[in-house]
């Protein structure tokens, strides 16, 4: 089996059973991962932050760095490989905060909102999530069987 | 105790390598002979390796192969040398450290890296140009967790409980279990070394800059930004992950607001990519 890592602001698809995607370290950033069983298609987004307005030439460039160009990229990408949105899975993790409720460090909730907002456009349900807190995540989708599986940076693993 | 055995770990740190505050002395004046400050370096065999792994580093953007101490010297240039001899110097005291936070005793240096890349892009946008001593402490300010993580590993799974339960911050758990925090120990350790007063603050209050009285708490606050930042996106974040406290007031303080933050974290991704190299050595 083959480990395909997925960096800050990266987003990467496969159709190889044999593969699996994985992101190290989210904090307030948010891990999407979607996949298809029918088509065996996955795909693992890695964004930073909420909204590519804050600076479109690098949202080009780099599109998995934003939630909005994110997203679109990695449905996209996974269309191509041949997935359909209605068969598509899709989990999410990360979008933890500093502690207290100040709100000059709440990207974390910032990113979780945006991502909630472009999802309920676009009639797309989230099928399991594990989101906010104050620990960091690292996320793994095997494409052999679609399992996405969370280890947390407080010692717990569990699958979403 | 437990403190006790700590503080007498503070004692057996190994000397702050001479070169670096040599190399920094001679380079405060402007006027400085190449040949001086290349000895010194020749002296530190560590450090010359290094510098010549630094200096043929992308970051430092070098065209030509550089052979000999002396052609890096020449070829770095001021600012460009003592950042590549404390680079050099510091990755060792962060490598040789017990890991207890980190899976692995490199990701303390990596994340060491970030925050000091990411106190110049706060300081160029705060106070329009960049700060060597910042850079110092920025990237020293977890040096405490080189002694502690052996602690943290032992307490860990106390510690996550009471952060749960109470919603302390890990600083506040460290110290209730262990009976001191790492960046107060980390102060130690910057005394042992006989660090200047501002810079042992820095690292001692690297968490809580707004326990420092105003004069003194700038280049703690600005280390702390720095650090949070570099929490918030993850990079080589421990076990302690964000488990801190979210200060407003120094955000207030420097003028700061959310959007500030998120675009200094694409900057730092674009210093990043440069900095791959820089986070190789050791």
């Amino acid at each position: 089996m083959s480990e395909i890592i997925v960096g800050i602001s990266d987003l990467k698809v496969s159709s190889n059973p044999e593969d699996a995607l994985v992101t190290y370290a989210l904090g307030s950033c948010i891990g999407i991962a979607v996949f298809d069983p029918k088509a065996n298609v996955g795909g693992l987004l890695h964004f930073m932050l909420p909204d590519s307005s804050l600076d479109p030439n690098k949202a080009k460039a780099t599109p998995g760095m934003f939630a909005d160009t994110g997203i679109i990229a990695l449905f996209k990408t996974c269309y191509a490989y041949g997935a359909e949105k209605k068969r598509m899975v899709v989990k999410i993790a990360g979008g933890a905060n500093i502690l207290d409720d100040t709100n000059y460090f709440r990207i974390g909730e910032k990113n979780i909102m945006a991502m909630r907002k472009i999802f309920w456009r676009n009639n797309v349900f989230i099928d399991g999530e594990d989101t906010g807190k104050n620990y960091n995540r690292t996320m793994r989708l095997d494409l052999s069987s679609g399992r996405c599986t969370l280890k947390s940076s407080n010692g717990t693993v569990n699958d979403i | 105790m437990i403190i006790n055995c700590i503080l007498k770990s503070v004692e057996m740190v190994p000397a702050f390598p001479a070169a670096i505050q040599k190399v920094a002395e001679l380079l405060s004046d402007e006027d400085y002979a190449v040949t001086n400050v290349t000895n010194v370096i020749n002296r530190d065999q560590a450090i010359a390796a290094n510098i010549l792994k630094i200096s043929n580093s992308a970051y430092f953007g070098s065209r030509r192969q550089i052979k000999t101490v002396h052609e890096a010297v020449v070829y770095l240039g001021r600012q460009h040398l003592i950042r590549a001899v404390q680079a050099a110097g510091i990755s060792k005291i962060y490598r040789k450290g017990s890991k207890g936070y980190v899976l692995q005793a490199k990701d303390l240096w990596e994340h060491a890296v970030a925050v000091a890349l990411m106190s110049q892009i706060l300081c160029r946008k705060i106070q329009g140009r960049e700060d060597q001593t910042l850079y110092t402490a920025a990237l020293l300010h977890d040096v405490g967790k080189v002694i502690m993580g052996e602690y943290v590993q032992e307490y860990f799974q106390k510690i996550i409980c009471r952060i749960d339960e109470i919603k302390c911050s890990f600083l506040d758990a460290e110290e209730e279990f262990i009976g001191i925090n790492h960046a107060n120990l980390g102060g130690r350790i910057a005394e042992h070394w006989n660090f200047p007063i501002e810079l042992r603050d820095a690292i001692a209050y690297h968490h809580r800059p707004d326990l420092l009285n105003e004069e003194g708490n700038t280049l703690a606050s600005l280390v702390y930004l720095s650090d949070q930042a570099c929490l918030m996106m993850g990079l080589t974040g421990g076990i302690d992950a964000l488990a801190y406290k979210g200060l407003e007031d120094v955000m207030r303080y420097f003028d700061l607001r959310i959007v500030d933050l998120e675009k200094s974290f694409i900057e730092l991704m674009d210093e990043l990519e440069k900095a791959k190299d820089l986070m190789l050595i050791g």
